[in-house]
């Protein structure tokens, strides 16, 4: 099972990826999924209370179970100007 | 240059923020006077859009429309303004009654105009009449002046152009050399023409070298300006901007400067990364999430949306490495632009100009006309800006006129071109008939609600129907609220914002509450009661920061790491807090947060009896358009109708959706109207306003409002 990690704004260009694969199991996490970003780019910097985790276009919790074809993405807190 | 009129003076120095001093010019009668203002009114108005709001209820009646010699152009900073220690203090406000709505209008714009008109010895500018004939008022702290000048001419180009003009001004009279001691208001003259004109903000930048423009774009304030018949407003002062506003406590305003510069050095370039790319980075996100105002808001996303992503501008056009804060020690500093871009369309082709921009914004009302060209993105922010009117009610407008043409409410001969969306010729050419007065711009540059007019006068003839059956379905997909046309956000999936255009009071700017993410993807506001209580709150706030002279995107776009722990994150208190010492150090106050919302919703009432005064105060001026709610037409729910169907079996409160798609589109729009009117009741409730939408007597009479000509207006609407 794959699910997808997508780079948008700043990450993309830190990255050089639109987006990468990952694959899961059935106990892989959204957390998991964090930490995978995070060992693949070091550079990434996906702090707690930097950003927001979302699955499939909605927040998620970080202990939500992931599942196949899930598209993942890290956001930063948009607020309107 | 012919001084009309001049007096001398002594400027009042600021302390602790203010000066307490309102400069006064009547352009009919060429009267120049300094109103020393008593004690208490900082005290109940703040500043900027406060003093703005003051005047302009004292000031005009019900009657009073733009072009009224009594309407007031107001400019006022704030006591925050002005203060390079802490980021964002160069904001300033031009409040009047607006050619848009015949209400109450304030656009926020940065710069350095406000804090050299407060340095120059003025908390506000406060212009009415209209002269004879055109005219540029020049406010010189140094040399002790105010005067009247008959505006001086050049050429043609420069003459006609809001930038040219007022660049060449600046340095005219200056015996030739740009300086930041000097800044400019400036109104263009597609501001004469359309209803739409803006007020430019203009001021030297040391790092560009060249003169730069931000825009107080809403409403119209630059169509007031020209129809006084005032063509720019120069001021001089060469004080210290360190310490400007000679703050009570100079050690807890650098403490607080310090910490928040802080915040923003540490989280903006992992979050959206302002500093670096400006607000277009947010085209990409809006698209992700279906907000895009794709095609006059039908659809929030485009396969061609990547063509005006933020990489694009920073690639091909943004000047790289310069920090580009529209005042002194903004470290967010995204105010992009960009030099020597070539014109390859309109009267200027050929020519290689200077670029500031394009913001979110501009992008936005581009992809509203169908468009996904990123270099005439640049082009239209080059010549709305030269000409002087509004990025946003320029495409939205051009927008609607397309889907009138599309859906057959109009026809090519009706308009003379076949503007269609996507055609950068037809844009362009209507773009320029705009500015200019002529042609199907005559009909474009009066905006959205009176272009409904027009067209349902026109099908209604061609077809024997009646006008009320056409604007009925113009009003579906006509984009304005109160006479002002949207921001550049789509709003059908977050019922939250919807309430955030609806209840604004100049109209859909999203100045006053942009509560998308927090409703629509961060799910933070679950309940009526949960977005009824963030339409109280976010606009309380948004006030304040309008009428203090700040920006407010250091606090609403970076958010600070230790929000993350409150219980509301969205609101950014960590931040908040240290804007609260900002001004209790400014001003010496001992201000809580509380308090400082008190005074918000003092002036948010006010605001509120000035719309009931001009028509614009009830429920039904609250009202959206359905496309604001709901896909309008068959087509947009098409294009989502996956996601709409599951939408529906979730809260569409049947057992089994109807089978088909027609009737599932039509369940959608009556569940969308449904959940809107409730909550109108709930929000009215949580501003201690009827179901009518009118603020009831006891809380007009806690802000100490309730003067003869509120209880005239509340007992005139049985509140």
């Amino acid at each position: 099972m794959i699910v997808t990690i997508e780079f948008l704004g700043m990450q993309r260009t830190l990255t050089g990826a639109d987006s990468i694969e990952m694959p899961i199991t059935k106990k892989t996490s959204v957390d998991d999924a964090l930490e995978y970003a995070r060992d693949k780019y070091p550079q990434l910097e996906l702090d707690e209370g930097m950003i927001l985790v979302t699955v499939n276009q909605k927040i998620a919790p970080r202990d939500q179970a992931l599942k196949a074809d899930d598209a993942i993405s890290f956001l930063p807190f948009i607020s309107g100007g | 240059m012919e001084i009309l009129r001049q007096i001398k003076y002594k400027p009042a120095r600021v302390a602790g923020g203010y000066t307490d001093r309102i400069l006064r010019v009547d352009l009919g009668s060429r009267e120049i006077s300094i109103e020393k203002l008593a004690p208490d009114f900082k005290d109940k108005y703040t500043g900027g859009r406060g003093y703005a709001l003051k005047l302009i209820w004292d000031g005009t009646t019900g009657q009073t429309r733009y072009d009224s010699p009594e309407n007031i152009l107001v400019m006022a900073s704030g006591p925050l303004g002005n203060e390079p220690g802490f980021p964002g203090t160069g904001k300033f406000i031009v409040g009047t009654i607006s050619p848009m709505t015949d209400t109450f209008i304030d656009s926020n714009v940065g710069g350095h105009f406000g804090p050299l008109l407060k340095l120059a010895g003025f908390d506000a500018l406060a212009v009415t009449g209209i002269a004879e004939k055109e005219v540029v008022i020049l406010i010189d702290g140094d040399a002790h002046t105010i005067a009247i000048a008959e505006a001086p001419q050049y050429d043609k180009e420069t003459d006609d152009g809001a930038l040219s003009y007022s660049e060449r001004l600046l340095k005219d009279i200056n015996n030739g050399q740009y300086s930041d001691c000097l800044a400019a208001a400036s109104a263009g003259k597609g501001a004469l023409h359309a209803r739409y004109g803006v007020v430019h903000s203009l001021y030297y930048d040391i790092r560009r070298h060249r003169i730069r423009a931000k825009q107080a774009g809403r409403g119209g304030t630059g169509t007031v300006m020209r129809t006084k018949g005032l063509k720019s407003i120069v001021v001089r002062s060469s004080l210290p901007k360190a310490n400007g506003n000679n703050p009570v406590d100079k050690k807890g305003v650098r403490a607080a400067g310090r910490a928040m510069k802080q915040v923003i050095s540490k989280a903006d370039p992992t979050q959206l990364h302002l500093s670096a790319w400006g607000t277009t980075i947010l085209s990409e996100y809006m698209d992700k999430f279906h907000i895009f105002p794709v095609k006059n808001y039908q659809y929030g996303q485009s396969p061609d949306s990547v063509k005006l992503f933020a990489h694009v501008f920073l690639d091909n056009y943004f000047s790289r490495r310069i920090p580009d804060g529209c005042y002194y020690g903004c470290n967010l500093a995204c105010a992009k632009g960009a030099e020597k871009v070539a014109l390859t369309r309109g009267p200027a082709a050929g020519r290689k100009v200077s670029i500031d921009g394009p913001e979110y914004e501009t992008v936005g009302a581009v992809s509203c006309m169908g468009i996904f060209d990123p270099q005439f993105v640049m082009e239209y922010n080059w010549y709305c800006d030269q000409y002087g009117i509004d990025v946003i009610s320029t495409g939205v407008t051009i927008a609607f006129f397309m889907e009138c043409l599309e859906r057959g409410f109009l026809t090519v001969d009706d308009i003379g071109y076949e503007l269609k969306f996507g055609s950068i010729t037809a844009a362009n050419r209507c773009l320029h008939e705009i500015a200019g007065g002529r042609g199907f711009g005559k009909v474009v540059g009066r905006g959205v609600a009176r272009g409904k007019k027009w067209v349902a006068k026109k099908y209604a003839a061609r077809n024997k129907a009646t006008e009320d059956k056409v604007m009925a379905e113009l009003d579906k997909f006509g984009m304005e609220v109160k006479g002002l046309e949207f921001s550049m956000y789509i709003t059908k999936e977050s019922l939250a914002q919807q309430g955030g255009y609806g209840f604004a009071l100049k109209g859909p700017q999203h100045d006053e509450a942009w509560l998308i993410f927090i409703d629509q993807v961060y799910q933070e506001l679950p309940t009526l009661e949960d977005k009824a209580a963030a339409l109280k709150w976010f606009p309380l706030i948004r006030t304040w920061f309008n009428a203090t002279g700040l920006c407010k995107l250091h606090w609403i776009d970076v958010r600070n790491p230790e929000a993350a722990a409150t219980d509301e994150p969205s609101k950014n208190l960590p931040t908040l807090a240290h804007y609260v010492d900002y001004l209790n150090a400014t001003t010496g106050s001992h201000k809580s947060l509380q308090d400082i919302l008190d005074d918000s919703e003092r002036l948010y009432i006010l605001q509120k009896l000035i719309n009931l005064r001009q028509g614009k105060g009830t429920r039904e001026s609250d009202q959206v358009p359905l496309r604001a709610m709901a896909p309008a037409f068959f087509n947009e729910y098409q294009s989502r109708a996956e996601y709409y169907d599951l939408w529906l079996g979730q809260n569409g409160g049947v057992k089994k959706l109807p089978t088909s798609p027609k009737l599932r589109h039509k369940m959608l729009i009556e569940r969308r109207k449904r959940d809107y009117q409730q909550l109108c009741d709930a929000v009215y409730e949580q501003k201690g306003f009827t179901p009518k939408g009118i603020p009831r007597r006891e809380i007009i009479a806690k802000f100490g409002l309730l003067d003869e000509e509120a209880r005239r207006l509340i007992n005139e609407t049985g509140a």
